[in-house]
């Protein structure tokens, strides 16, 4: 179609075949304007310099380099941090695991069971109840209970 | 055209039908595969994506149980399961294979001196892919093992419920077990609320590299689990420590069978406290599976205070006598004459005393006190009549569910109307026989008088958080049961009762204590074969809790007073030290 359409302006918008020149016609001049600035927009379609096949394969290989460079680079960030992510997923069950295990074990040592057994073996006797004397004090005011006051 | 170009022609032209040909192969091949097997057993597609994606469900942490006080009665913990990797170790090891088998089973055997080389070696020799040869080793064990880095061992976390107390609450609590990487509640409050605290699993899905860890490059989706609510209970520990332990020791001394306390705050209907024994380990729990509990007819994992019913015996004269009082029909000073024995003229079976005993003219009080079944039989068959007790015995809450949380048994009693119902059904069930109540039954009969008349719904839960969505559970009245007045009278009766009665065992110096003893026998067996009970709260003047205690079959002591009295006055006692309660009845 771009042929066609480049002889259309060179014979005056009516497409005719290339060598039509027949015996005993004399034939038509061609003015040289037009033809240059026919091959000059080739030359700059589709690139604004003219480049030769041999530099536009280097350019092509240095592109495709780039960006195989680029992209390799993108990866192995991105394998990084996912290996980073990995490690700290790790972390993060490892140290769920004991916190939970600290639990358990906070939970163990406050059960009455081992406070009582604790106790026991520091020398420690439960109250009998026949020895609890109950003292009456008359007119006694009772002290507003603040633990918080209390401590240390 | 030359004969050459005609031959590269045709040169060309066979090759161009061979191309057709092979693509035509290769579309037909695709078209079988992808459509005509598209839905056959192969699954490729699945298959294929098997290869790069990982789809992982993540288990939600179960929710944790804690008592009244914040202290942890149920938590997770992770631990590591061992497996090996046979074939591997045989592909891994083609020329040494022998003594490289022996030194890792030398290394595995030091690290789990539980398994024994035998296992070991039979674990080895075996031609499964993998083979688990320990279950839920100890932490120090997982580190041991990640130390050395054997070839072909390997490590399973998986998460246990455990339950730091051991024994204590066991029954309240109920126990978890696994299946098929699932936890599921059973009995108790792990049963009861499952599918709160199990939370809801979340999902994970990535594409994943050659050692299968996941590529935060490729597309993944990750759903987030929902961890499971934590609910805190109205047990205290400490009180059910204390609760259990004096139950275990009564019924050790006494060579019960059996036995069941149940503790309730009188004024909400809390459960402070409620033990049975015998009772079971929820972190071995499969090791009870062949041990028995309410006489023979339940396994221990069932809460004995809520499955198992009994016949109250004479705690249930209070019932009785609040039917009267509370009709007008008796005051505490009126009177009867109590020969040992009454005898009814609608041919009625005759009632008779413990050990026949006459007691001459007493006041309804002192029916209490002597826990005259005659006294009881006459109020109700001469004084109220079926039509005046029975509604108070529906009201008091015998026959049905207490609505506690949680399912329970809820007793039977014959009624007029239902089948087999005769007069001697009333006379009996007014002193405790031809009824069966539940513990937590009878004690909320007590807590109904301690209360003013008010029967509370009695509960377990205090409060359920939900991931930050916290429900308190608000104490709720479910019914009156009795006038104020009555409830004042009846308590002064039990007072006495207590003081110069059966119970008198039970008494706790500095304070008063409303209670009644209850001794009774079943039919069929012998009558030393007793269950000893006695309910009832304490102060007497300003209830804080109301106890109940029962002992199946006491060998030592078969009566309540003498078996079962001393335990509630133990119980009571340490009650009032821990909550640091006034005395009530210093002079």
């Amino acid at each position: 179609m771009d042929r066609l359409r480049d002889r259309k302006e060179l014979h005056g918008g009516q497409a005719q075949p290339a060598s039509s020149s027949t015996p005993g016609k004399p034939v038509q001049s061609i003015p040289a304007g037009p033809i240059l600035a026919a091959k000059r927009r080739r030359h700059l379609h589709p690139f604004f310099y003219r480049i030769g096949p041999g530099t536009l394969s280097v350019c092509s290989v240095l592109l495709i380099g780039l960006m195989a460079i680029l992209y390799l680079s993108q990866l192995g960030q991105a394998v990084n941090d996912n290996q980073q992510i990995q490690n700290l997923h790790q972390q993060q069950a490892t140290l769920q695991r004991e916190n939970q295990d600290l639990i358990n074990t906070i939970a163990q040592e406050e059960s009455p069971a081992y406070i009582i057994t604790h106790a026991k073996a520091m020398g420690l006797a439960p109250a009998d109840p026949k020895t609890i004397q109950i003292l009456v004090i008359k007119h006694l005011r009772t002290i507003p209970r603040d633990d918080q006051n209390l401590q240390p | 055209m030359s004969a050459e170009m005609r031959r590269a022609r045709n040169r060309q032209m066979l090759i161009f039908l061979l191309v057709c040909v092979g693509m035509l192969i290769l579309l037909g091949r695709l078209f079988y595969w992808q459509i005509l097997e598209s839905h056959s057993g192969y699954n490729l597609a699945e298959l294929a994506n098997e290869e790069h994606t990982q789809n992982q469900i993540l288990n939600a942490p179960r929710g944790l149980i804690f008592d009244s006080q914040g202290r942890i009665l149920a938590t997770n913990v992770v631990r590591d399961d061992v497996y090996v990797e046979p074939i591997q170790f045989s592909i891994d090891h083609p020329d040494n294979t022998q003594s490289d088998l022996e030194a890792l089973i030398n290394s595995l055997h030091q690290v789990l001196p539980n398994v024994s080389m035998q296992k070991l070696q039979q674990a080895f020799s075996s031609d499964l892919p993998t083979v688990r040869i320990a279950v839920r080793i100890d932490p120090q064990q997982s580190q041991q093992l990640r130390a050395l880095q054997l070839p072909d061992v390997f490590l399973q976390p998986r998460t246990w419920r455990i339950y730091p107390a051991g024994e204590l609450a066991a029954q309240i609590l109920g126990y978890v077990t696994q299946n098929d990487g699932d936890n599921v509640g059973v009995y108790g409050i792990e049963g009861q609320y499952n599918s709160l605290l199990a939370g809801k699993p979340g999902s994970f899905t990535a594409e994943t590299d050659l050692q299968g860890n996941p590529l935060v490059v490729g597309a993944d989706n990750e759903q987030p689990p929902v961890s499971g609510a934590n609910i805190t209970l109205t047990i205290d520990s400490a009180v059910e420590y204390m609760v259990q332990n004096a139950l275990a020791n009564a019924v050790q001394k006494l060579q019960a069978e059996s036995g069941s306390v149940v503790v309730i705050d009188a004024r909400t209907g809390a459960v402070v406290a409620m033990a049975g024994v015998g009772t079971f380990d929820p972190n071995n729990y499969g090791k009870y599976a062949n041990q028995v509990g309410c006489l023979n007819s339940e396994q221990v994992y069932f809460n004995p205070v809520l499955y198992c019913a009994y016949e109250p015996g004479s705690t249930m004269k209070a019932v009785t006598m609040a039917a009267a009082l509370d009709q007008g029909l008796i005051t505490p000073d009126t009177t009867l004459d109590d020969q040992g024995c009454l005898s009814f003229s609608d041919g009625t079976p005759t009632v008779c005393n413990w050990e026949y005993l006459a007691y001459g003219t007493e006041t309804m009080t002192q029916v209490l006190e002597h826990s005259a079944n005659v006294g009881a039989a006459y109020v109700a068959h001469n004084i109220l009549g079926p039509s005046r007790y029975y509604p108070y015995l529906a009201r008091f809450g015998f026959g049905q569910a207490t609505g506690i949380d949680g399912p329970e048994a809820t007793g039977y009693y014959r009624k007029p109307g239902d089948p087999n119902w005769t007069e001697s059904d009333l006379t009996r069930q007014a002193f405790g026989q031809s009824i069966l109540a539940t513990p937590l039954q009878m004690a909320m009969a007590y807590e109904a008088i301690a209360n003013g008349g008010v029967m509370m719904r009695p509960y377990l839960v205090a409060s359920i958080n939900n991931n930050g969505h916290i429900v308190a559970t608000q104490p709720q009245v479910e019914r009156r049961v009795i006038s104020e007045k009555t409830a004042q009278t009846l308590t002064g009766m039990l007072e006495d009762s207590a003081l110069y009665g059966f119970a008198q065992p039970a008494q706790v110096p500095g304070y008063t204590i409303a209670a009644k003893t209850g001794t009774a026998t079943t039919q069929g067996i012998s009558a030393d074969q007793t269950e000893a009970s006695l309910a009832g709260f304490i102060p007497a003047t300003n209830p804080r809790f109301v106890i109940l205690v029962k002992l199946d079959r006491p060998q030592k002591a078969i009566y309540g007073s003498t078996a079962a009295a001393p335990l509630w006055g133990i119980i009571a006692q340490q009650l009032m030290e821990y909550y640091s309660v006034p005395p009530d009845a210093l002079k």
